[in-house]
């Protein structure tokens, strides 16, 4: 082992922020002055195995390291040092500043790059932020922090919490003024798959809430089919019970249908399309049906649907976008001596004005809490 | 509840619920028919029953809520057993009024009572208002006397006495024999012989057989089978277990549409006291006959009600025709014999073995015999359910029975038969009513609407009307159906828009003659009716509105235009701003004027202007002037 003197004599300062190593002694040297004009506590280690030892003794935040050196490279010191001392931070240093030397060095750890010559305001700042790392990772380590990691791991369900809490140290990691391309790209790529995570986690939550309630509604249906002993001829008076129960038949409810009870699913899509009671869209919570029977007609059940139309703000046929009201004509509702007339859920209207149409949307509206526009 | 053994339980049942009935002299009929329930008719009857209860009169008065009474313009009808005193829009705080006059004391709410315009006299009974007294109420008579709830009522009204009396005292040949007799044509709108149906489901072998009731009363326009299910379904039952029995069948449908919630829950409800009382299946009333009835709800298609597509439906198909080359009472429902038979034509069946063949003969033409059902409706004063005797003029149905045209308006036609029938003009007024006289002037029976029209309907929008109904109900399975409605919808919108052309006339005939005979079922067949009968009768519409390009009846909307007369609204009372939905009415100085360019023309400023002023005009479009441009300032020139 190869040693010099230069860094034994002098009493090592404890405790260390800094172990520069490096086998040239004009860069150790003005590192060394550098740092203790920027106020920091340094030791410098001559070769790749004295700075370990001079790091695993002393505990430094910070270890500078060049990559090329005769011996022990740098990468080398890396690599022991993810292992022998994972609290430190290191960086790097090195005269050939190739891409490839990077990204390696980067691999095994290094916080940051410096290509020599720098200057020595870059210097500081590389340092400044890696005890600033340095101070995170360390408080990681503390007990405390160490069993929260723990009760973390134990509890999968809080997944969720870990990816917020590892988004909470992105954020402080940039608060930190990182402004080395590369980390920044890893960083904003960490952050975006974090994110993504998070986002998946609660759109896996969603999914899950909609699996439930497909899963009752499916139930449901089978309940409706059982009163119908899973007759196939009864598929009509089914789907009708579907409509009624959900105000639309939806589609996963057509497939569990089709293999109930044995019938195409294209068979079931027929009769939907076929017959006016089915719709394939949800409609409004209340149904607005205003009559055009020939009775309704004479007496002038198109002037009205206009009327009511205007009023409901939405066309035969369309749900408003509260989901409230749905707006349909009907062929005859066989209560032609009211001609014409409206019938809004159970109940029956003769001919009612625009301001009766608007009171009675707005009770309707209230009952739902809605405030209705005017 | 007792379950009935025997034919003679029957008779034993009535005459207990008469003398329980019988303690009571006095009952509360309240019509909760769906016409009457939008006018109230629910809240109405809760308060007359608690004005009973808080006045202790529950051992003396009794109320019953029946099914539709006929007269539902009129609504809510309440009538005072045994009087028959019968009011008229009676409200909830008549009700303490009602029962201090006409159930304590000997007289009568005169304010309620029928007003007869041409005597100025009040009309106490219902049997002397014109409205019932030039009808003959056969089936609709037991809605009056009938909850729908309770089979005790309808027993108590002779209910399940010719159920009891075939099963003693008759074969089912001799049902069918006497059905045959009576000559009974299918009251759903072709008239075909009931009795010959039958009598091919019970010839036909094959086993099971089904009867069925078609309740899809898709016409619209008509809602007696609704009435009659909704008021008095035990009667339509029993129709059909006599017919079961006479032709053989162990199974039944009664197919409702959906858009009757209220039929279905009381034709269900039926069917449960039914088996109940053992009326319903295995064994019924110890005869050794057996049956049982499911209820099909329709899903709204108006094909359906076609006798093919409904059974496509009850099999759980899509309710698409198919060819009749075999009759359905050969092979029908899942190929076996079945026999099909209109709500109302089920609902005969009791009374004529009842009370025989001769007396249902005694009423009607040479051709077509007993009573039928219309649905008055349209612009005619009295509007509702009335039933008459077949060979009744369409004058006394119209003019007596409905009390003619409201507002002084000019009578201009019936239409009868529905989308498949057509219009009758003035001139067919004496026309006798039957099956094969309304074919004759090109109309049909149908299952029974009477759409009265005024000098106000256009005959074109009429047209237009029909054929979108069809064009939107054709199931599209053959050709002619398909695109012939498609092109006549086509040509018709663009006449009542205004934009007709030359020859659109002979076009539509000839696509009409064109379709009746290349058409696969009915519908299809009788679409052209109401465009051809609209033509044969009233082809000077189609020219006014082709030629002058005008709307004579002033419906057409691409073809009018409302305005205010400034001189006519002399109080500017804004009645017509406030009811104008889209607010196209502004004041303008002291009167109002209409902004032509918001205007959907509804028509609301129309009826809300008082009469007093009559200050909206409507007025062809062309009439219209358009709002004077704004003028621009010229630069005065000086010489």
């Amino acid at each position: 082992m190869e040693t010099t003197n230069t860094t034994t004599e002098q009493p090592i300062p404890l405790p260390l922020d800094v172990v520069v190593i490096d086998d040239e002694e004009t860069f150790t040297e003005g590192c060394r002055q550098t740092l203790e004009i920027g106020g920091y506590r340094s030791a410098v280690a001559r070769s790749g195995h004295q700075g370990l030892d001079l790091v695993q003794a002393t505990h430094p935040s910070v270890v500078l390291v060049d990559l090329k050196m005769p011996g022990m490279s740098g990468l080398e010191v890396l690599t022991h040092l993810a292992t022998a001392a994972p609290l430190v931070v290191p960086i790097v240093v090195t005269g050939h500043g190739t891409v490839d030397s990077a990204v390696e060095s980067m691999k095994v750890g290094a916080f940051d790059l410096l290509t020599k010559p720098f200057e020595p305001e870059k210097l500081l700042e590389s340092v400044r932020r890696g005890i600033s790392l340095s101070v995170l990772r360390k408080a990681a380590t503390e007990p405390a922090a160490q069993q929260e990691v723990e009760a973390v791991r134990a509890a999968p369900q809080t997944k969720n919490d870990v990816v917020l809490q590892g988004l909470g140290m992105l954020g402080e990691a940039y608060s930190l003024g990182l402004d080395k391309r590369e980390v920044l790209d890893e960083l904003s790529y960490l952050e975006s798959e974090a994110k993504y995570h998070a986002q998946s986690l609660g759109q896996i939550k969603k999914k899950e809430r909609a699996i439930l309630d497909i899963r009752n509604e499916l139930l449901e249906a089978d309940s409706i089919m059982e009163k119908y002993d899973f007759q196939k001829s009864a598929l009509i008076q089914v789907l009708l019970d579907v409509q009624e129960k959900f105000h639309w038949i939806p589609r996963h409810i057509i497939h569990w249908i089709s293999a109930r009870l044995n019938v195409t699913a294209a068979e079931i899509h027929t009769i939907v399309n076929f017959y006016e009671a089915f719709s394939l869209e949800p409609r409004g919570k209340h149904c607005v049906q205003v009559c055009t029977g020939t009775a309704c007609h004479v007496r002038g059940a198109q002037e009205m649907l206009l009327r009511v139309s205007a009023v409901l703000g939405i066309e035969p046929g369309q749900t408003d976008c509260q989901q409230q009201f749905t707006l349909e004509t009907v062929h005859c509702l066989g209560c032609c001596a009211l001609a014409p007339v409206v019938q809004i859920d159970k109940d029956y209207f003769h001919q009612p004005s625009k301001n009766r149409l608007a009171r009675i949307v707005k009770s309707l509206n209230q009952e739902e809490g809605i405030t209705c526009r005017d | 509840m007792q379950r009935l053994r025997t034919p003679a339980d029957v008779a034993a049942l009535k005459k207990r619920v008469l003398l329980e009935r019988g303690a009571k002299p006095f009952w509360v009929t309240v019509c909760t028919g769906t016409g009457c329930c939008a006018y109230g008719a629910e809240g109405l009857a809760d308060c007359f029953q608690k004005e009973i209860e808080e006045r202790g009169l529950g051992h003396t008065v009794g109320l019953r809520r029946t099914g539709c009474h006929g007269f539902c313009e009129r609504g809510p009808l309440v009538v005072i057993q045994p009087k028959g005193i019968c009011y008229l829009g009676a409200k909830e705080k008549d009700v303490p009024l009602i029962l201090d006059k006409s159930v304590l004391g000997n007289g009568a709410v005169e304010s309620l009572l029928y007003l007869d315009e041409q005597t100025g006299k009040r009309v106490r009974r219902a049997e002397d208002i014109p409205f019932y007294k030039y009808q003959k109420r056969i089936l609709l008579e037991n809605n009056v006397l009938v909850d729908a709830a309770s089979i005790l009522d309808y027993v108590a009204v002779d209910g399940y006495s010719a159920l009891a009396k075939a099963l003693t005292e008759m074969s089912p040949e001799a049902v069918l024999d006497e059905v045959k007799k009576a000559d009974l044509r299918g009251r759903g709108g072709a008239g075909f012989p009931a009795g010959v149906k039958w009598e091919t489901t019970r010839r036909v072998p094959g086993i099971p057989k089904y009867v069925v009731v078609n309740g899809d009363e898709g016409d619209p326009g008509a809602y007696m089978d609704r009435s009659l299910l909704e008021g008095n379904p035990h009667s339509v039952l029993e129709g059909l277990i006599l017919g079961a029995y006479a032709i053989g069948a162990s199974q039944g449908y009664i197919y409702v549409r959906q858009e009757y919630p209220m039929a279905c829950k009381h034709a269900q409800r039926a069917l449960e006291q039914a088996r109940e009382y053992g009326l319903l299946g295995k064994d019924i009333l110890g005869s050794g006959f057996s049956f049982d009835v499911k209820i099909h709800r329709g899903a709204g298609a108006f094909v359906s009600g076609e006798s093919t597509a409904l059974m496509n439906a009850i099999e759980g198909h899509v309710g698409e025709p198919r060819p009749k080359y075999i009759h359905t009472s050969e092979k029908g429902l899942w190929g076996k014999p079945t026999c099909l038979n209109n709500v109302e034509t089920w609902a005969n069946v009791p009374f004529i073995i009842n009370r025989g063949a001769d007396w249902f003969r005694s009423m009607g033409t040479r051709s077509s015999k007993g009573t039928k059902i219309f649905s008055l409706v349209g612009r005619v004063k009295n509007s509702g359910l009335v039933e008459v005797p077949m060979g009744i003029t369409l004058r006394d149905i119209v003019f007596k029975i409905g009390g003619g045209v409201p507002k002084g308006k000019k009578f201009k036609a019936v239409q009868t038969g529905g989308p498949s029938g057509g219009v009758l003009p003035e001139s067919l007024l004496d026309l006798p009513v039957d099956f094969d006289k309304l074919d004759e002037a090109g109309s049909m029976m149908g299952s029974g609407g009477m759409i009265v029209m005024d000098e106000d309907t256009c005959m074109v929008d009429t047209a237009r009307y029909y054929v979108n109904f069809l064009a939107h109900e054709s199931c599209g399975k053959c050709v002619p159906c398909r695109e012939g409605l498609r092109q006549m919808l086509n040509i018709l919108d663009r006449i009542t828009a205004g934009e007709g052309r030359e020859g659109d006339i002979e076009l539509l005939e000839e696509l009409s003659e064109f379709m009746e005979m290349a058409s696969l079922c009915a519908l299809g067949r009788t679409a052209p009716n109401p465009v051809r009968s609209t033509i044969r009768y009233f082809r000077e519409e189609y020219e006014a509105h082709i030629h002058e390009k005008r709307c004579p009846a002033g419906v057409c909307a691409a073809l009018i235009a409302y305005e205010i007369d400034p001189e006519k609204c002399t109080s500017a009372c804004g009645a017509c701003a406030r009811a104008c939905a889209v607010d196209a009415i502004q004041k303008i100085d002291d009167t109002y004027a209409i902004v032509q360019e918001k205007c959907i023309k509804c028509g609301s400023c129309y009826t809300a202007c008082p009469d007093k002023f009559q200050a909206v005009l409507k007025l062809p479009a062309s009439a219209v002037l358009r709002p004077t441009p704004i003028p621009v300032p010229q630069m005065e020139t000086r010489v």
